[in-house]
């Protein structure tokens, strides 16, 4: 009989050997990767640079982000940043984190992480990034806190000493904003590079056809608010690559109105329609949900709500965050959902 | 005496208790996280000085202390972390160390066997017989209720013996030993329940009576004692908490198949099937809070260590409604679980009816 089991791993691996580590030294861990801020950079008045140094770190693209857990008021809360450390250094890893106003976690990172915080960070993602062979001529178009995938991308251009010929167009409030000097510094050294930077009236389709005539015939990156994103587009008039930071925010739709369920672990996607908790919508479409009290006391019928909106009839509480734990016989859709089912 | 609710009193009853719970729900935050992991850090530092002293020790001052510190240990990580984590207490914190479905306690028992048997079944079928297969463990007779057969003649032995081997009777209630053996249940499927309990209890054993003792070299029979008396320390405890909040006189058990119970009958169910124990903070914490039981039948999934300031919101509740609260002092509900357990070792006598009520 093999005496391995689950309970084995989750007791002896998961809970001892992780707590002695994690008393150790506190970035270890067996289930997790944890970071250390190293150092805090002030790049404006309301942008900020924090240099991690995680324990392991997988590899990262320029112009990938990092998923970075942060624990306010008892609750872990995840938000995605860009990556703006060289992809070579695997012992420091930088985010740029611009405040935003009345945000919760931009805040709470610029006034409460200090050097010394331990957070905890996801696998790098994302695709906006440059082909593995550099296209020879590139425009770079960034929007406000847009520029932090390409800022990655152009240190990484100058680090590989890659860079022919880039066009950065930086669309910002005021000339004060973040990381204008860099670019000016690095335009100085590197007659390949020429940058633009828009500051004030909104950039319009017709400036940026007029400062980089040549936009069409380059591979176009953009990074800022859609309505950028979308001029940028019209003005190069092809195909362009894009990254959105704010997945658009979903509807929230009343509880009975028809939705859709994808359930991620079984790549099934059900339809739901009418009344009913998620526990007893699943089960009219055929799903076979673990479950047990149909009250919301076990906890058994719990899983990762992974996007969309559910309400807890229980509580009330409106449930939008991605990544968050949500009882299927309590819940009931509001919108298309994502579960970890 | 508890008065017999009108349906719409029953509502109300409910949506006060509701309130209370969505009160508490919105308040839990950074004390609560900074409370269990202090307690998970206790549990490791004393398990770690236990075993020091033990293993490196000699003399028997340092027997007692490491002993006491390793049951102390086990002791604080079954009730007040184990218990309390498995029940998602701290599932809103997000962090994976408190993760209530993937959590794995220091005993005998799988943490899934006892997530579905606890969770599940205890918490939802609350003293409802022939639904809670906690009412005696399914061989205590504890309420007149149940059929005396002549084994129960024997119980106050049988009640001693699952004191002392506690982890190992907790470990074994999800087999279903019982039905298997009234025929009710295949070998097949009893031979599937067992495995993971038997592949646990085989490590957990190994590790306090094999490896350790060896490890300890000349001191392996200091080793092997001190761990059997810790793990004892934590069986008797366990077992005396848990009968205090369940089986002493005064507790309802009840005949329904709770077909239309509306979520106000439900609290009323979890209050009179529950009874508390009145203690100091630290005596609450070793109990993992479970000297709550009342606050811990109607708020499962509340952190343990908030049911103290619930209490006394619960209890002016319960005034209000007529409902008694049944609670005492650690001897008093020992004393009554005893003589409970002496009484219904013989069969009813007479119309003399058991002192736990039943309610249809």
């Amino acid at each position: 009989m093999l005496l391995l089991s689950t309970a084995w791993r989750r007791l002896y691996l998961d809970r001892h050997a992780n707590f002695l580590l994690g008393e150790l030294r506190p970035t270890w861990s067996l289930r997790e990767r944890r970071a250390r801020v190293v150092d805090i950079i002030d790049e404006s008045t309301d942008t900020k640079t924090f240099v991690l140094a995680p324990s392991r770190w997988p590899g990262h693209t320029a112009g990938q982000y990092v998923p970075v857990d942060l624990e306010i008021a008892g609750k872990r809360v995840r938000r995605c940043y860009s990556i703006t450390s060289l992809p070579g250094d695997r012992r420091r890893v930088a985010i740029t984190v611009k405040r935003v106003p009345g945000g919760r976690v931009s805040g709470f990172l610029h006034d409460h992480v200090r050097r010394g915080t331990i957070v905890t960070l996801g696998d790098p993602a994302g695709d906006f990034v440059l082909p593995e062979r550099v296209p020879a001529r590139l425009a770079l178009v960034a929007g406000g806190s847009g520029i932090t995938p390409i800022l990655g991308m152009l240190r990484d251009l100058v680090d590989r000493a890659e860079l022919t010929d880039v066009v950065v167009v930086y669309a910002v409030r005021e000339d004060r904003a973040a990381f204008v000097d860099e670019f000016h510094h690095h335009a100085v050294d590197l007659p390949g590079l020429r940058v633009v930077v828009h500051a004030g009236a909104h950039l319009t389709a017709a400036d940026l056809v007029a400062r980089v005539p040549d936009l069409a015939t380059r591979e176009v990156y953009t990074c800022g608010p859609a309505p950028l994103m979308d001029l940028v587009a019209a003005a190069a008039g092809k195909p362009i690559h894009r990254e959105r930071f704010v997945a658009a925010i979903p509807a929230t739709r009343s509880a009975n109105a028809p939705a859709r369920v994808h359930l991620a672990i079984a790549d099934r996607t059900v339809a739901i329609d009418g009344s009913g908790t998620l526990l007893e919508q699943l089960e009219r479409a055929g799903e076979r949900p673990a479950h047990g009290c149909r009250m919301g006391i076990c906890n058994t019928c719990r899983c990762t709500k992974r996007s969309g909106v559910v309400e807890d009839l229980a509580t009330g509480a409106l449930s939008t965050e991605p990544d968050q734990e949500i009882r299927l016989c309590t819940s009931v859709a509001r919108g298309d959902l994502e579960l970890a089912l | 005496m508890t008065r017999t609710l009108t349906p719409a009193e029953t509502a109300a009853f409910g949506a006060e208790l509701d309130a209370l719970r969505t009160r508490t729900l919105a308040d839990l935050g950074q004390r609560d996280v900074d409370h269990i992991r202090k307690m998970i850090r206790l549990v490791g530092y004393t398990e770690v000085a236990g075993r020091a002293l033990l293993h490196f020790g000699f003399g028997p001052l340092s027997f007692l202390v490491g002993t006491s510190a390793l049951g102390l240990s086990k002791i604080l990580e079954n009730m007040e972390v184990g218990h309390n984590v498995m029940h998602g207490q701290y599932d809103w914190a997000g962090d994976p160390a408190l993760d209530g479905k993937h959590y794995e306690w220091d005993t005998s028992c799988t943490g899934d066997d006892w997530r579905h048997s606890h969770n599940y079944e205890h918490h939802t079928f609350t003293n409802v017989l022939g639904k809670d297969r906690d009412i005696g463990y399914q061989f205590l007779r504890v309420s007149g209720e149940q059929r005396w057969q002549p084994h129960h003649l024997f119980q106050p032995v049988s009640a001693a013996l699952l004191a002392l081997l506690f982890q190992y009777g907790v470990g074994l209630h999800d087999l279903r030993l019982a039905e298997s053996a009234a025929g009710k249940q295949s070998f097949a499927e009893l031979r599937a329940r067992a495995s993971g309990f038997l592949k646990k209890a085989a490590w957990q054993f190994g590790r306090d009576y094999v490896a350790y003792p060896l490890l300890a070299g000349l001191n392996a029979p200091r080793v092997l004692v001190g761990n059997l008396l810790a793990n004892a320390m934590r069986n008797v405890w366990s077992f005396a908490i848990i009968f205090c909040g369940h089986f002493p006189e005064g507790v309802s058990v009840f005949r329904t198949d709770l077909d239309g119970e509306t979520r106000g009958e439900w609290y009323l169910r979890q209050l009179n099937g529950s009874a508390n124990i009145e203690g100091g903070r630290a005596f609450h914490v070793a109990s993992g809070h479970l000297s709550h039981q009342i606050e811990h039948h109607l708020f499962p999934d509340i952190p343990a260590a908030r049911y103290p300031e619930m209490a006394p919101a619960v209890r002016a509740i319960c005034e209000r409604y007529g409902q008694s609260y049944n609670t005492g002092s650690f001897a008093k509900q020992l004393g009554s679980v005893a003589r409970q357990i002496a009484r219904f070792s013989l069969p009813n006598q007479g119309h003399r009816r058991s002192l736990l009520t039943t309610v249809q």
